[in-house]
């Protein structure tokens, strides 16, 4: 056990873990931030999708210790009030269905969307391809992402 | 069953008086009557309303069925909002509590949420409109009959308005008619329009709980590791060694039960859970397999082959199929192969339960609430008030968290530790451990005369079944011949099934047994189209008189300009199937592109009765599209006793850049509402294979597919 200090939305954190536990665990369970998926364990799926410093990174699979003095961002800290561009789309376009991973699609389009304003499908393919949904919300996905990119 | 009588209701009026509420509860012959009455705080649900109306307006809906994508969440309460003449964005939704006595069965299973409680919540909107009216009525001394009701408010000729809040002390005196008068559809305003969901915004910032979001004070988490060979027995393990590691408190032995066969495992509780996962991971344990190891695919397989060569039980006959075939020249036989699939739910399976000598209580994701009450009760002998249900949004169920056996195990380890567990599965658990959907063979054999009619045509199941999974009982049951269509109208028709029982544990999986039978089904119709020489759709219609199945196969030919010259270089394949009530027919396009058959377009035409709301019905469609087509690519293997593929890198979900263009198309109907929520996914292996032999003349007979040809 040592302490380590996260930057997460905005707040420095200090928590008492394992430094080599995944960044999800120490956020869901230490931190008490739940909006940040377990889905594979092993970054198959994307449901744990953060960002580390502005891009998207899989937090299953990356020791809490190597997260330390990095800027991290998790759904919650998407934006106050439900309406990043992104979040706006997916309630337009009526995205979720169970809703499990959409906070790994969410933050993976929004990161997409900061560098590549204007995607075309190829884009959403590419950068979109590996963030799986059970529940096959996959056009509206796309119509939401293209939405987004006009707001 | 509980009974709660008008006079609780009053004792409560006495409290504050504040809100009325509005259920039903079964009398003493079963028969459902309506109840109301005022209560001071409208979350005391197990008071059993559907419905609390404040005096200071606010109208609250309770949803009591659980959520896990198939959007009742919103469809529930758009029925009663219609009838009570109220818009969505006036009132608040809240799951009520788990109370089978009081709500009836709340498991969400077979898309049948609708279907059932439709009339049902009919009522209860109405009963609480006309009690509305009526206080209205009373207030200005004047006839029901000039009292309307319109979006939350009575008014009368005059231009007099109340607001509902303001009527509910008036309204909480008279009592509700059991058949208040409903609305014509002409009238409905909400069902059937696609009104946004209130659970989405609640799912695009974190904000939604799904079960394993749930802490509870003082719990302990748990990792299981079960034998990779089902049903293998703990031998010994290394205990002592597992317990020094950091975080861990206890490592027990556990078991859960799956149809009727225990299941075992070594627990390794922790202070978080990934303290647990890496302690379960050092864990050793010898397993006795019992020669279980020596089963694998290929046997499973083979033995099927054995069993089609036997007669089984016939699940459904006319006419006298032997004899045609006695005297048949030319018998067209064909056999389709489907694997075992998985669920995967996105939200691993998990579950948080306490029990202590004189309660339990359930934390989680389930489709089952009032079982899993049942079952706390049953095996800790305990009452049902002493067993308290907490139900979250699931992240997904299709089907496994119908099962009460993750319950188990939590409930078994909280009872050894003496606090709360949260038992989290890994993604590898639910992949290898099940229950899955059934593999199967399929063998249909069929006649076809001069003139291209078919005169005999036999379909035989040989799969395992999901009730009759262990004992001696042979006898295979009708549930085997799900989404066999036996509407067609061919005068030799027999369905038989031959039962397999073997030592993987299968369960209900989206659509059940309509997620393999069509596959052989509707491909087969497709090959005896191709025989006779007839277009297949033509050769459907011809042995259809079924106004419902006419009518989804002639819209989706319509919508697909089905008899527009064929474009070169597509495919083109149909299917038509009935689950839940609700029937409809597919077109799949495919197209060559480079060494890969890709489906390029899916359309559906779907008629199921009255539809709540479209869009979710559309949502339906397309989830179920796409989990069919992600089982059409992909399926769980067996060697050695044991599931081979172990995460999503060995059996991959569909990924977006495989998701076709997906068009549905609602049929409009009067017919009373049937259920969407696995519609869709019957059709789309058969129709994909039938447009892969379109394009390039092969059948393709064997799931999962392979697209490189």
């Amino acid at each position: 056990m040592s302490k380590i200090l996260l930057h997460v939305n905005g707040q420095a954190r200090e928590i008492d873990i394992d430094p080599q536990m995944p960044l999800l665990w120490a956020i869901r369970d230490f931190i008490g931030l739940t909006g940040t998926k377990f889905g594979c364990g092993i970054s198959q799926c994307g449901a744990c999708i953060l960002h580390l410093d502005g891009v998207p990174a899989r937090s299953c699979a990356i020791p809490s210790s190597s997260a330390v003095g990095k800027k991290i961002v998790t759904i919650e800290g998407l934006s106050e009030n439900n309406d990043h561009a992104v979040q706006l789309a997916w309630i337009a376009e009526q995205v979720p269905q169970c809703g499990y991973c959409q906070s790994g699609q969410i933050m993976s389009a929004a990161a997409l969307l900061k560098k590549n304003p204007n995607p075309s499908d190829g884009d959403i393919d590419a950068a979109m391809g590996s963030v799986l949904c059970r529940c096959g919300t996959y056009p509206r996905i796309k119509r939401a992402i293209k939405q987004a990119s006009k707001m | 069953m509980e009974t709660i009588s008008r006079r609780k209701f009053i004792l409560l009026t006495s409290a504050a008086g504040a809100f009325l509420a509005i259920g039903y509860v079964p009398d003493a012959s079963g028969k459902e009557k309506l109840i109301s009455g005022l209560t001071s705080d409208p979350s005391k649900v197990d008071l059993n309303q559907f419905i609390a109306i404040g005096t200071d307006g606010s109208i609250v809906l309770f949803n009591h069925r659980p959520e896990m994508g198939q959007g009742t969440y919103q469809s529930i309460p758009m029925i009663l909002a219609e009838e009570l003449e109220v818009s969505m964005d006036k009132v608040e939704i809240r799951p009520s509590a788990a109370n089978q006595g009081l709500y009836g069965n709340q498991m969400v299973v077979g898309s049948r949420s609708i279907q059932t409680e439709f009339e049902k919540l009919r009522k209860m909107g109405a009963a609480a409109r006309e009690m509305l009216r009526q206080a209205a009525a009373n207030k200005w001394k004047i006839s029901i009959d000039e009292c309307r009701a319109t979006n939350g408010t009575v008014v009368n000729k005059s231009g007099n308005v109340f607001a509902y809040g303001e009527l509910v002390e008036e309204a909480g005196k008279i009592t509700p008619s059991d058949n208040p008068p409903l609305k014509k559809r002409s009238e409905f305003t909400i069902i059937g329009t696609s009104v946004a969901r209130k659970d989405i915004p609640l799912k695009t910032n974190g904000e939604a709980k799904f079960g394993i979001d749930i802490t509870v004070p003082g719990m302990l988490f748990a990792s299981i590791e079960r034998s990779p060979v089902f049903l293998g027995k703990v031998m010994a393990f290394n205990k002592d060694e597992v317990l020094k590691m950091q975080g861990v408190r206890f490592v027990f032995q556990t078991s859960r039960e799956v149809y009727s066969q225990k299941r075992e495992g070594i627990a390794v509780l922790a202070d978080n859970y990934w303290y647990a996962l890496r302690a379960r991971k050092a864990l050793k344990i010898q397993w006795d397999t019992q020669g279980l190891e020596n089963i694998s695919g290929e046997t499973i397989l083979a033995d099927s082959y054995e069993g089609a060569k036997g007669d089984g039980d016939e699940l459904f006959g006319k006419g006298d199929v032997k004899s045609i075939f006695k005297d048949a020249k030319n018998i067209i036989e064909a056999a389709y192969e489907t694997p075992y699939q998985a669920h995967v739910p996105m939200e691993p399976m998990n579950a948080i339960v306490s029990v202590t000598d004189k309660e339990a209580t359930f934390w989680g994701s389930t489709q089952n609430p009032n079982g899993i009450r049942s079952f706390l009760a049953k095996i800790y002998n305990l009452s049902e008030e002493q067993v308290k249900i907490n139900y979250t949004f699931m992240g997904g169920g299709f089907g496994r968290r119908s099962m009460t056996d993750v319950v188990e195990e939590a409930a078994d380890l909280s009872k050894k530790s003496g606090v709360p567990v949260k038992v989290i599965w890994t993604r590898e658990d639910d992949q290898t451990q099940g229950p899955f959907r059934a593999c199967s063979l399929n063998v249909c054999r069929a006649v076809i005369d001069d003139k291209g009619k078919v005169t005999a045509l036999e379909h035989k199941v040989i799969a395992q079944e999901i009730q009759n999974q262990t004992g001696p009982n042979m006898k295979a049951g009708r549930m085997l011949m799900g989404g066999i269509n036996t509407d067609f109208q061919i005068p030799n028709l027999s369905v038989r099934g031959i039962l397999k029982k073997r030592h993987i544990p299968i369960s209900y999986w989206r659509g059940v047994y309509h997620s393999t039978n069509p596959f052989a089904h509707e491909c087969f119709i497709d090959e005896l189209a191709h025989q006779a020489g007839k277009d297949p759709l033509q050769f459907r219609l011809d042995m259809l008189d079924h106004p419902r199945y006419r009518r989804v196969l002639e819209s989706v030919a319509q919508k697909t300009n089905w008899h527009a010259t064929k474009k070169k270089g597509i495919g083109r394949g149909i299917a038509a199937v009935e689950r839940s009530g609700a029937y409809f027919a597919m077109v799949v396009e495919v197209e060559q592109r480079g060494n890969k058959i890709v489906p390029t377009r899916i359309t559906t035409a779907i008629d199921l009765g009255i539809c709540i709301n479209p869009d979710t019905v559309r949502a339906q469609v397309e989830g179920s599209i796409v989990m069919g087509l992600g089982a059409v690519y992909a399926g769980l293997t067996v060697k050695q006793g044991a599931i081979v593929e172990q995460n999503f890198h060995t059996y991959p979900l569909l990924k977006i850049n495989q998701c076709p263009e997906i068009i549905t198309y609602i049929l409009d109907s009067d017919a009373p509402p049937d259920g969407a929520g696995e519609a869709g996914l019957p059709t789309v292996a058969p129709a994909l294979a039938n447009a892969i032999f379109d394009l390039t003349g092969k059948r393709v007979r064997k799931l999962p597919m392979n697209m490189e040809m």
